[in-house]
């Protein structure tokens, strides 16, 4: 990176010198890591998918590539930008994953992707991060303008997703939105019994699933009573993290890649724990940490309502799918099918995790004025702009 | 942009304006604007940034939670790497590579004594003979993209399993598309040691475990079976205690003693040989413990190969169809009335006539025609008799003893069992009484026969039936008395007299005081009356009847006459032969040797007669309840026309009865209830 100087006004100049350098630092080296994960599992989902392993490794680098690209490309947009962005999206997001209830392609149980031409899209990827900044603008702009039933309608909109989601069904991915809206509106100061009273409303649904999912109950069967066949993958990937123990087998040196289908996906956490051992486990969490928490206390500074929610939304997402996936390799809870973001094998996640960070980025730029001893916030701005 | 917030022209405070500059651009907390508007204006901004410190605090404690989680991820990705690694003991699995059984051997718990670790509990008899072990076996298998040769290695493959398909295997190996295919499930130790030396690259073992049921089709279906993947399938033990065997080692000890099962279905594969029958059952349990020695289903299959039955072959008679049961059924209502005090022994009903009642006519085979006692009743196996003292204890009553009795209801056993047929309490009128009373409709499985009949015979302890042997040290199982000692003692009586001068006599083996009673029931056609010559013919045995021990239950289903029984297909010339024979050969294998020492005394202690004096000023007629069911004397009441309405009065007017009349269906279906009979239709042609 060319040195920038700070008299430099160019958008690149201004963008330099506003970004929030560690987490796109932080990000940098998670998609390094990918890289590295890559070349480890690729020779056995080479001969599993029966593609050629250069051939992969192209696709996952030019994915990488892209996602860091779109990382960047976003996190130029302003706050405003990135909410028309986002709400664009979240429209677009939700027809898609409203069509792939009808022209979908079923994989694993679920009925969640989109086949496109080279590759297998899932719209409510998508639909996560912008709806959380979607979400975030119509709490803000509720608190804001009096007479705008901002919480209404986020809930509404939430609903909507709720029902899509549950009918794809995929509740993994309803369990996070979940969450990231409860955090939203927890953060965007509702009385925490009603936070509490939603969440028992979660509960209930979440137990109605139990009962009455099959899919759901399997899981969450298999989770509790794991029955020595079906439990078969997380078995292996304990295996696979005790074989790595504190230094790991070595690069390469890894077994459950073989036998795992999922090894260059969801337990990609595994085949790192087994070739590269405790140590650079502990790197990737704690990178997955410093990005989610360092998101979290810079909003401390912030003024308006909009960015800290919005922020805290894309950066609960991302922790969430974080934490959901090495969760459930490590077994401590059920598998939900979850990648683990800029690390495991696949283009759809990957641009999607990228597009959010990108959003995350652009919203915790410095503006003038935007601490929490300024005055002026980008929502007033905005809105001025529209309302007068 | 506007300029700054003015005082209304009323001289209200300006509203609020959140987009004022003064807010945009101006003051900050305690600012030094002195304007007082302008501190009125910052009265919302305040709230505003109450909310937001209220927010900061609720970003803190989100932090917080996250930061919860993490440490919770980290502590557990420590202690899955080197606090607690889990030690990869199935690597070897993956690996393709098999351990030998014998490596395995010191592992093996003293208890397993055959030396076989495998998964699944052994199924054994009452005595611990073997009726399902799992045997550790070898699978075949290939992972076609490591396979050089296709062609090759299959011609290699064939010198040692000639049995393998050419082009099937061929298809199997070529499938690169693939990396796990079976060749072989199952082969041999040594097929295995030949196909290692064979050297083939790409082919592999994988060691497993086959379920073998040693005595093949004995049991059969009280077993079940296992599928390819050796989970438990069909109706029995396997399916119904799949948890139990997976999951406790030792093995289950059902109460079946294979020597008395083997003897049970030898009996009747040649009844139903000789009589042609299309099923037959069979049923020996202990009286006085519910426990069954032996539960036979035919047509059965080999159990160790489960996957090629059939439906008639999965299904176990004993339990999982119901039947009609027939004048076995008079055992029931024999006891009923006498232990409700409704008849004596001495009491009896005048059996003259049939009845009639709506649509139906129950009358007797071989009519004795003439008033006939409780004893003659059960001895000669009188429908009229049986409906009559059903009449007299009365419906309620009746379903009261049934239900107690378990007739009513699902067998409280360990299998799956069908669920009896019986009429509503609603529709339990009058002519289900009648019918009822000697066994016809109502439908239920032969162990529900047994059951009850073992409770008669016992002493009055309904004994809930069952397929295991209980726990060493365990408490006796206990039953429920449902009746009366004395009834009990009764009925044993009545039960010898059938062998001794009744309808059972084929059942007799000298020195075992068999008692019992005969029952063929007709067949339904569909629930759309009777089938004119398919009948149920069983025997329902219980010996000995000076001291209970064992009932046997024999039956056959659609028996046919042949030269020996003198064109004759009911129970007493098919079933209780068969019952006999059963009873000579598997009572000594049960520790009973015939008593022959003791005859004349037994004899008289289980003496009843025919015909019961009775203690003077006693009445003997019992009258029938309420308004007497129509008898009509078959030779008074004139040919009746077989195209007269079906329920329609015949001669006079029929007293009113629950039945309702049925819409006039252009062919009359008569119902013939009568038993025990060569089909005779119409009735009116009765003799």
């Amino acid at each position: 990176m060319p040195t920038l100087s700070r008299a430099d006004t160019s958008v690149l100049g201004r963008w330099w010198w506003t970004v929030d350098r560690w987490t796109l630092l932080a990000v940098g080296v998670l998609i390094a890591f990918g890289y590295v994960m890559m070349l480890a599992a690729s020779p056995a989902v080479a001969e599993r998918i029966g593609q050629a392993r250069e051939l992969l490794i192209v696709k996952q680098v030019v994915f990488l590539a892209l996602a860091g690209l779109i990382t960047i490309m976003v996190s130029l947009l302003s706050p405003q930008g990135v909410r028309r962005v986002a709400m664009a999206g979240c429209l677009v997001a939700l027809a898609l994953t409203a069509l792939t209830l009808v022209a979908g392609t079923q994989i694993k149980g679920g009925q969640r992707w989109i086949h496109l031409p080279g590759m297998s899209l899932q719209p409510s990827e998508f639909l996560k991060p912008c709806f959380a900044v979607t979400a975030a603008w119509l709490i803000s702009e509720g608190k804001r303008t009096r007479g705008f039933p901002g919480t209404l309608i986020a809930l509404g909109v939430y609903a909507v997703i709720a029902l899509l989601l549950k009918s794809q069904p995929d509740f993994g991915m309803l369990a996070v939105v979940t969450a990231i809206f409860l955090a939203q509106l927890f953060l965007g100061g509702m009385h925490p019994l009603i936070i509490g009273g939603l969440g028992g409303l979660v509960a209930a649904g979440g137990a109605a699933a139990y009962m009455f999912v099959p899919h759901v109950h399997l899981r969450v069967e298999k989770f509790i009573h794991p029955d020595k066949s079906e439990h078969y993958q997380i078995d292996r990937a304990m295996d696979a993290f005790g074989a790595g123990g504190l230094l790991g087998r070595g690069p390469g040196e890894g077994h459950v890649k073989d036998v795992l289908p999922d090894a260059h996906a969801d337990f990609v956490f595994a085949v790192a724990g087994e070739e590269f051992g405790l140590i650079l486990c502990l790197i990737i969490l704690g990178i997955f940490a410093f990005i989610v928490l360092r998101g979290l206390l810079r909003m401390l500074g912030e003024s308006d309502l909009f960015v800290v929610l919005a922020a805290a939304g894309l950066v609960a997402s991302f922790g969430l799918q974080a934490l959901v996936n090495m969760a459930s390799t490590l077994d401590m809870m059920p598998t939900k099918g979850m990648t683990l973001p800029f690390i495991s094998y696949g283009g759809s996640s990957v641009i999607a995790v990228a597009f959010g960070m990108g959003l995350l980025l652009a919203l915790t730029r410095r503006r003038p004025g935007n601490t929490a001893m300024g005055n002026s916030t980008m929502g007033s701005d905005a809105l001025a702009g529209e309302a007068w | 942009m506007t300029g700054p917030a003015k005082p209304r022209p009323d001289g209200s405070p300006a509203a609020p304006d959140p987009f004022s500059p003064v807010r945009r651009f101006g003051t900050t907390l305690g600012g030094s604007q002195p304007q007082t508007e302008h501190v009125r204006v910052t009265g919302p901004d305040l709230a505003r940034r109450a909310a937001m410190d209220r927010t900061r605090d609720r970003l803190l404690i989100a932090a917080g939670g996250f930061a919860l989680l993490f440490g919770l991820v980290m502590l557990r990705l420590a202690d899955a790497t080197v606090i607690r690694p889990a030690h990869p003991k199935a690597a070897a699995v993956l690996r393709h590579e098999t351990p030998l059984p014998a490596l395995r051997l010191p592992t093996i718990p003293a208890a397993l004594d055959l030396g076989l670790h495998t998964g699944r509990a052994m199924v054994t008899d009452r005595n611990g003979e073997l009726l399902a072990v799992s045997l550790p076996t070898v699978g075949l298998y290939a992972n076609p993209r490591e396979i050089v040769d296709a062609s090759d290695a299959v011609q290699k493959l064939r010198t040692v399993l000639p049995r393998l398909e050419v082009d099937e295997t061929l298809a199997r190996l070529s499938d690169t598309g693939k990396q796990f295919v079976y060749l072989a499930r199952q082969i041999t130790g040594h097929e295995e040691q030949a196909i290692n030396g064979l050297g083939l690259p790409g082919v592999y073992f994988q060691s497993g475990e086959r379920r073998r049921y040693p005595l093949g089709r004995v049991a059969a279906q009280v077993l079940g079976g296992v599928d390819v993947d050796g989970h438990g399938v069909g109706g029995g033990v396997e399916k119904i205690f799949e948890k139990r065997l997976r999951d406790d080692p030792s093995p289950l000890h059902l109460s079946l003693d294979v020597r008395v099962q083997a003897v049970v279905r030898d009996e009747l594969v040649h009844a139903m040989e000789d009589f042609s029958a299309i099923a037959a059952c069979g049923i020996v349990m202990d009286v006085r413990t519910g426990e069954v020695l032996a539960m036979v289903s035919l047509p059965d299959y080999d159990a160790n190969d489960f996957a090629s039955t059939t439906t008639e072959q999965q299904v176990n008679r004993a339990i999982g169809r119901d039947y009609e049961p027939g004048s076995t059924f008079k055992l029931q209502t024999v006891s009923m009335a006498l232990d409700a005090g409704t008849v004596n022994i001495w009491n009896g009903f005048d059996a003259t006539y049939p009845i009639h009642i709506g649509r139906y006519s129950i009358s007797d085979f071989k009519p004795k025609a003439r008033f006939l006692y409780v004893p003659e009743i059960i001895a000669f196996s009188s429908n009229i008799g049986a409906a009559h003292m059903a009449e007299a204890v009365g419906a309620d009553r009746q379903r009261q003893w049934l239900g107690h009795m378990g007739m009513l209801d699902r067998l409280g056993f360990e299998l799956p069992s069908a669920e009896p047929r019986a009429p509503s309490e609603a529709k339990w009128k009058l002519a289900s009484t009648l019918t009822i009373g000697f066994g016809q409709g109502i439908a239920v499985t032969p162990l529900h026969v047994v059951a009850g009949t073992a409770a008669v015979a016992n002493g009055g302890i309904y004994m809930q039936p069952t397929i295991l042997t209980p726990e060493e040290g365990a408490p006796p199982r206990s039953g429920v008395r449902v009746m009366q000692q004395s009834t009990s003692d009764t009925v044993r009586k009545l039960m010898r007299l059938v062998v001794t001068q009744g309808f059972g006599q084929a059942a007799e083996v000298p020195g075992y005081y068999v008692g019992g009673k005969t029952g063929t029931a007709q067949k339904t056609a569909g629930g759309r009356g009777y089938k004119a010559d398919a009948r149920v013919s069983a025997f329902m045995g219980v010996f000995p009847m000076n001291a209970p021990r064992y009932a046997v239950y024999m039956m056959l289903d659609e028996p046919k006459a042949n030269a020996s029984t003198h064109g004759y297909a009911t129970a007493g010339w098919v079933s209780a032969p068969a019952a006999g024979r059963v009873i000579a050969r598997a009572a000594p294998m049960l520790g009973l040797l015939p008593d022959t020492d003791n005859a004349s005394a037994i004899a008289q202690a289980l003496n009843i007669p025919l015909q019961p004096g009775h203690p003077p000023g006693a009445k003997v007629a019992i009258p029938p309840p309420g308004p007497p069911a129509k008898e009509t004397p078959m030779a008074k009441n004139a040919p009746r026309a077989p195209a007269a309405p079906l329920g329609a009065p015949t001669g006079a007017p029929l007293p009113a009865l629950a039945i309702p009349t049925p819409a006039t269906p252009a062919e009359p279906i008569l119902r013939d209830l009568r038993h025990e009979a060569l089909y005779v239709a119409p009735a009116n042609a009765v003799r």
